[in-house]
């Protein structure tokens, strides 16, 4: 399966005095997840409303699947799954009941609903909840049955909206599989989230958003590397030794604590440099990493 | 819109309110309270004249009908008053929207649900309504014209109470106007032909001219009484006001109450074997109240009747109101009321499609 993705250009959308979006430009490759990120009020849930077909822009230039959401909604509707940050459920309704009304809203036939429906449980875990009322369900299992939702009518392109907020440790790591899987087998995935660390293990493009604007649009493996010095965590063997190889260098550092000593560093290079140096030394270091990640970095620095 | 499509949300919405309600109870009080009202509108007919035995059910079939009217306009509102809006304060509606259900599905489904609910209060009814057939003189046509009637005006006021839940973003704001809709058509119709009445009056002048021997011959005057009266008229003319109620009947057109007892057919005119029994028995001086004539869809019907009818000029005896004669206005109030909920559901579908443009102030996406 190979979609168009999603191509965003220039998009605005101001909801009276507010200008939610200011111009976003956006790429989501099919077979690629794409993470959308930037601070609170940054206008990703009022992109990804137009996206699913629920708003029209003000101006700017949208393709979800190939097709224009404002004018063939219906064409879009039938490939895109969304996954709202606030989601309802029907709270009488059993999990596979729900399901299978999700499939016939979508047109699919009854046999293949029910089919679905009960792969879908099976995939998301709530296979032994298949029968109960949702508001039994856990608030991570709901999470999982809203996710789940998105995803009957087997969609080219899926919209998530902070889909690992409540979430579990092992369901995030379920989430982080589930979608990596469906990007391998061509899904184009967008989805936002103040989860950096686990973005940073399952995307592999990041759209950094800031007041309404794209502020940057990176692979992930071509992150700038900042200009500004990150911290970075060393531990050796013999702490006192390395605090004062640290001392000795002049560089940037804290008081040591259990968990090692932390610097300041600007640049890979420069941590490559002071390893190297270290290992020179005859300093015992056992790590050295640098600390809340390079997606985490880009973030502080892009939107300041 | 499809077929399907509408299935799929109408079916959907009654499996929410059939497991999220104490419906057992409701449908039940719903059956004891009309049940108990039959059972004394039967008695206090007993009352008034246990003699005429075949016209009792007449009664007793229409206090139940306008009941049973009067009971649905306050329930219907709250089946379709929350449903748009209710869904969104959930989080359901954008996820519907989302799917490949139209607008117009969901609009439609909604109402269907409302409605079909509303219809399920009326079928609890058949059972009393039958009872009434038992007791006597309501025609089979009467019962499918009236149940018709009533499943329209219902379906008006669960359109009307479902755009409005579409059309306010908070459910409290739209459950209080739905009711207020509903009281805008029945006691806002009244008031407004009360105040458009005042506003009609006129004076006129009128000459009463004395009857001839052959009129009161044909009203039933007794023979040796004509003369007299014949003798003592002289024709006048006189100066009166008057209100034509003939001009603003329409206003009180569309409530529902009228609608309904003017669409009720007239009671089929007495048969010749049947009037001769009651000539018979009044010539034995036995006067029994005749049950047709306290009809009481009859009597609302005929008299709204007559006031779409213009004074008839000259001023002459006042004729006998017997509504054949008169225009019927329930076509007129029941097309607005069809129309006003057609263009109700329009509105809903259209508030409904997405992607939006314009939010009203206060309402989230999703």
């Amino acid at each position: 399966m190979t979609g168009q993705g999603v191509v965003v250009q220039g998009v605005q959308r101001r909801f009276g005095e507010v200008e939610a979006v200011r111009g976003i430009d956006l790429t989501a490759h099919s077979g690629e997840v794409t993470a959308l990120v930037g601070p609170n009020g940054a206008g990703k849930t009022t992109l990804l409303l137009v996206l699913a077909t629920l708003l029209v822009p003000d101006a700017g230039e949208v393709r979800v699947a190939g097709f224009d959401p404002v004018t063939q909604a219906d064409e879009v509707r039938a490939r895109m799954g969304w996954a709202p940050d606030v989601f309802g459920l029907y709270d009488n309704l059993t999990c596979r009941e729900y399901l299978a009304f999700c499939g016939a809203a979508m047109k699919l036939p009854k046999p293949r609903a029910k089919e679905r429906a009960a792969e879908l449980l099976i995939q998301a875990r709530l296979a032994d909840q298949a029968d109960v009322p949702v508001h039994t369900l856990s608030r991570g299992q709901k999470q999982r049955l809203g996710l789940t939702r998105a995803l009957v009518h087997q969609p080219e392109v899926l919209l998530l909206d902070e889909p690992a907020s409540g979430l579990d440790p092992r369901s995030r790591v379920e989430l982080r599989t589930l979608l990596r899987r469906l990007a391998d087998d061509g899904t184009a995935v967008v989805v936002s989230s103040h989860l950096l660390g686990d973005l940073e293990e399952l995307a592999d493009r990041v759209v950094f958003v800031d007041r309404g604007q794209t502020v940057g649009e990176h692979r992930l493996d071509q992150l700038p590397t900042g200009s500004e010095p990150r911290p970075w965590r060393l531990r050796a063997l013999d702490t006192d030794a390395l605090l004062a190889a640290l001392t000795r260098r002049g560089c940037d550092h804290d008081a040591p604590s259990l968990a090692g000593i932390e610097v300041r560093l600007t640049g890979d290079d420069a941590a490559a440099a002071l390893l190297a140096g270290l290992v020179r030394d005859g300093v015992p270091v056992v790590s050295c990493q640098p600390l809340g990640g390079q997606l985490e970095a880009a973030y502080l620095e892009l939107t300041r | 819109m499809t077929r399907q499509g509408i299935a799929t949300v109408a079916q959907q919405e009654f499996r929410i309110r059939i497991r999220a309600g104490r419906w057992r109870w409701l449908l039940a009080a719903w059956f004891a309270v009309l049940l108990l009202v039959t059972v004394l509108l039967k008695l206090s007919v007993d009352q008034v004249d246990a003699g005429d035995a075949t016209n009792k059910g007449v009664v007793v079939y229409g206090g139940l009908t306008l009941l049973v009217l009067g009971l649905a306009l306050l329930v219907v509102p709250t089946l379709a008053a929350q449903s748009v809006n209710g869904d969104r304060e959930r989080g359901t509606l954008a996820t519907l929207q989302v799917t490949r259900l139209s607008a117009g599905d969901i609009a439609v489904g909604k109402l269907a649900a409302a409605w079909g609910t509303s219809l399920v209060f009326l079928a609890l009814t058949l059972p009393l309504v039958a009872y009434c057939m038992v007791l006597g003189g309501v025609p089979f046509g009467r019962v499918v014209v009236v149940s018709l009637v009533l499943a329209l005006l219902l379906g008006t006021v669960a359109s009307l109470a479902l755009c409005l839940s579409a059309l306010l973003a908070r459910t409290t704001t739209s459950g209080v106007l739905a009711y207020l809709t509903v009281f805008a058509l029945t006691l806002g119709t009244l008031i407004s032909f009360g105040l458009g009445t005042a506003l009609t009056q006129e004076s006129y002048t009128a000459t009463s001219s004395c009857p001839t021997a052959a009129e009161l011959e044909q009203q039933g005057v007794p023979a040796q009484d004509r003369p007299s009266i014949l003798a003592g008229c002289t024709s006048s003319t006189f100066t009166a006001t008057r209100s034509r109620t003939d001009r603003v009947w329409w206003l009180l057109a569309p409530n529902p109450f009228v609608v309904l007892a003017d669409a009720a057919p007239q009671l089929p005119t007495e048969t010749v074997a049947q009037a001769r029994a009651r000539t018979a028995q009044e010539a034995r001086g036995i006067h029994r109240t005749n049950l047709r004539d306290a009809d009481p869809l009859g009597v609302l019907g005929r008299s709204v009747r007559g006031l779409r009818t213009p004074p008839s000029e000259g001023g002459g005896l006042v004729s006998v109101v017997t509504g054949s004669s008169h225009r019927p206005v329930w076509p007129w109030g029941l097309g607005f009321d069809v129309v006003l909920g057609g263009a109700a559901l329009w509105l809903t579908a259209r508030r409904l499609r997405t992607p939006t443009r314009d939010l009203p102030r206060g309402q989230r996406v999703a």
